[in-house]
């Protein structure tokens, strides 16, 4: 049996993005906290986090298949991230 | 004459007879949560006065009969009937006003034929399309009527509102995709609704076209009990990019562009407002990241053969280009595509006045609108907004998207929708009338410009509903004489866009 910790999986400090938005691990953006007074968070494991993030991407994937045996990509760079790393 | 259907009058003798129709305890259900999950949809709503919104009784039938016997007996007592598929619509067409029986048409979820040959697939209207779907894969076709709910609205309920499909401009709407239905009229009558005659036929001559007239009409002409739809060969390749640009009118005029690109292929373009690009930068991983030159998103989407995608998508990034378009790379292109196909799935909650996060609900008022108009709509709706927001500070300005909208024919028709989240907790009478009169000034810019005051949602709730007599114009009388043949005693979803002036 896993006995779960907060202290094992707590985040690392928050990096701020924009004014509005921080991130605390890595593509991983989240409202500051300064913002979320009226609607308090919780406290997050990072391994939730992960688990959360994952499964978007896997139902984004899981979509791709359900309309279409295949998805084609124009294979090109972004345009605007090259300008805003 | 006077409207006939009114606060309902169901009492235990009402619900004894029910349950010798349906013969089922479990499938008749006068229970408070059974009448209180079923009072609402996602739209916003009168927190406030959830109660006056409860159906009396519902109930869950599995036949046709079930559901024709119970109408008629709505009919012998004069009491409301609310149909209800998914309950995912984006106004009140699931609703009850006046309380009466609720026809919840989930256990109707039957695949009854799908016939391969004259490509078509016959269903209950309680089955949800992406398990349709998950179902058609293997026989290589699909269905492709592909709401923002596609993984929780049903076909009962897309038919009763007359959706919108994401993919619409490449295979149609709902209204394109069913071929027929079984329909009981509000009198109780089982019919079988078409072109003409014929299940499986696309197009007749013979008599009145019928079938659009049961489409999209609320629920207020009649419960769809089987429907004959469209199958289409399954998709080989999608192929989807997403354009940046520093300012609207350009996204505009390049929308314009790649819908008149004739590239049939094409199943969707998708136009973000400046609002909208500013909303997903507080919110949305895909956007947070961009750098401040970029305002305004196209989206461009196509499905089909490779042989026909591949060579055309190569034309879509010249023409996604061409006035000052950025590409946003392929991870966005693709990924935030698919996610279109399921907007429900978002997190709800908006800003006060200072900045704070707050849980909200989605409004999403749409309209129907010609290309040329698209600007000029975008600033009135956005300064509407910005007046009550900034006056009752419960509303908050999410932007607005414009879809193509026409099927098969995306040049000049768009769904334009603006988003409103809306601070249900805060709600109170006076919050929730200022809510209707903002909702009803964003629909009179809609008829100022030519447009229809909604193209998908439906005009069922104040605001809207009042708006539509002006809509119609003198084809009002025809709407009137309609539903007044048809629903003589009004129990048919009674109270909704305005039709109880067919019995004044």
């Amino acid at each position: 049996m896993t006995i779960f910790r907060l202290g094992e999986q707590t985040p690392p400090p928050p990096r701020r993005i924009t004014d509005t938005v921080v991130e605390r691990l890595e593509h991983q953006y989240e409202v500051d906290p300064d913002l979320m007074q009226i609607t308090p968070q919780q406290d997050m494991p990072v391994w939730d986090s992960r688990r959360i993030f994952n499964a978007r991407w896997d139902h984004l994937d899981w979509m791709h298949a359900h309309f279409a045996d295949e998805v084609l990509l124009a294979g090109e760079e972004s345009e605007t991230m090259e300008e805003h790393p | 004459m006077s409207p006939v259907a009114f606060k309902s009058a169901v009492d235990d003798h009402v619900v004894e007879e029910l349950r010798a129709i349906i013969g089922d305890d479990a499938r008749v259900r006068p229970d408070q949560s059974s009448r209180a999950f079923r009072s609402r949809v996602p739209a916003p709503f009168p927190v406030h006065r959830w109660a006056e919104h409860y159906p009396d009784v519902v109930i869950l039938p599995k036949t046709a009969i079930e559901v024709s016997e119970v109408v008629k007996l709505a009919n012998r007592h004069k009491i409301p009937i609310v149909p209800r598929a998914g309950g995912t619509g984006l106004s009140d067409g699931a609703v009850p006003l006046r309380g009466g029986i609720m026809i919840d048409c989930k256990l109707m979820n039957q695949i009854h034929e799908i016939d391969l040959v004259d490509r078509t697939v016959t269903v209950g209207p309680g089955i949800n399309m992406l398990k349709l779907n998950e179902e058609l894969k293997q026989h290589g076709v699909i269905y492709p009527d592909d709401p923002a709910s596609y993984p929780c609205s049903l076909v009962g309920g897309r038919i009763g509102t007359g959706g919108w499909s994401l993919l619409g401009a490449r295979y149609g709407h709902t209204r394109d995709l069913v071929i027929s239905m079984e329909v009981v009229l509000p009198t109780g009558e089982i019919v079988e609704i078409a072109e003409g005659g014929g299940r499986k036929l696309r197009k007749s001559s013979t008599g009145l076209t019928l079938k659009q007239l049961f489409t999209g009409h609320q629920g207020t002409l009649g419960i769809t009990t089987q429907a004959t739809l469209e199958l289409v060969p399954r998709p080989e390749v999608e192929f989807a990019a997403f354009f940046a640009f520093d300012e609207y009118i350009k996204a505009w005029e390049t929308t314009g562009i790649l819908t008149k690109s004739g590239l049939a292929t094409i199943a969707g373009v998708v136009l973000f407002d400046e609002k909208k690009i500013e909303y997903l930068r507080r919110d949305d991983e895909a956007y947070i990241p961009q750098p401040d030159t970029v305002n305004a998103v196209v989206a461009v989407a196509m499905y089909g053969r490779r042989c026909e995608v591949e060579p055309a998508s190569k034309e879509i990034m010249r023409l996604g280009k061409s006035n000052t378009g950025k590409y946003l790379g392929d991870e966005i292109s693709a990924g935030d595509w698919a996610s279109r196909h399921d907007r429900y799935a978002t997190p709800l909650h908006g800003r006060d006045l200072d900045g704070q996060a707050v849980l909200m609900s989605w409004h999403c008022e749409d309209a129907a609108l010609n290309y040329s108009v698209l600007p000029q709509v975008r600033e009135e709706w956005h300064a509407i907004v910005a007046r009550y927001r900034e006056r009752y500070g419960i509303f908050d300005d999410w932007g607005m998207f414009a879809y193509t909208s026409g099927a098969h024919k995306p040049w000049a028709d768009y769904l334009v929708e603006i988003d409103v989240g809306i601070w249900e907790q805060k709600l109170n009478d006076e919050y929730w009338a200022a809510w209707v009169d903002c909702k009803r000034e964003i629909a009179q810019v809609s008829l100022k410009y030519g447009g229809s005051i909604t193209a998908c949602h439906g005009a069922t709730r104040e605001g809207d509903a009042d708006l539509v007599p002006e809509e119609m114009g003198s084809a009002w009388p025809v709407v009137k004489a309609i539903k007044r043949a048809l629903d003589p005693n009004n129990v048919m979803n009674p109270g909704k866009q305005s039709l109880d002036e067919a019995y004044e």
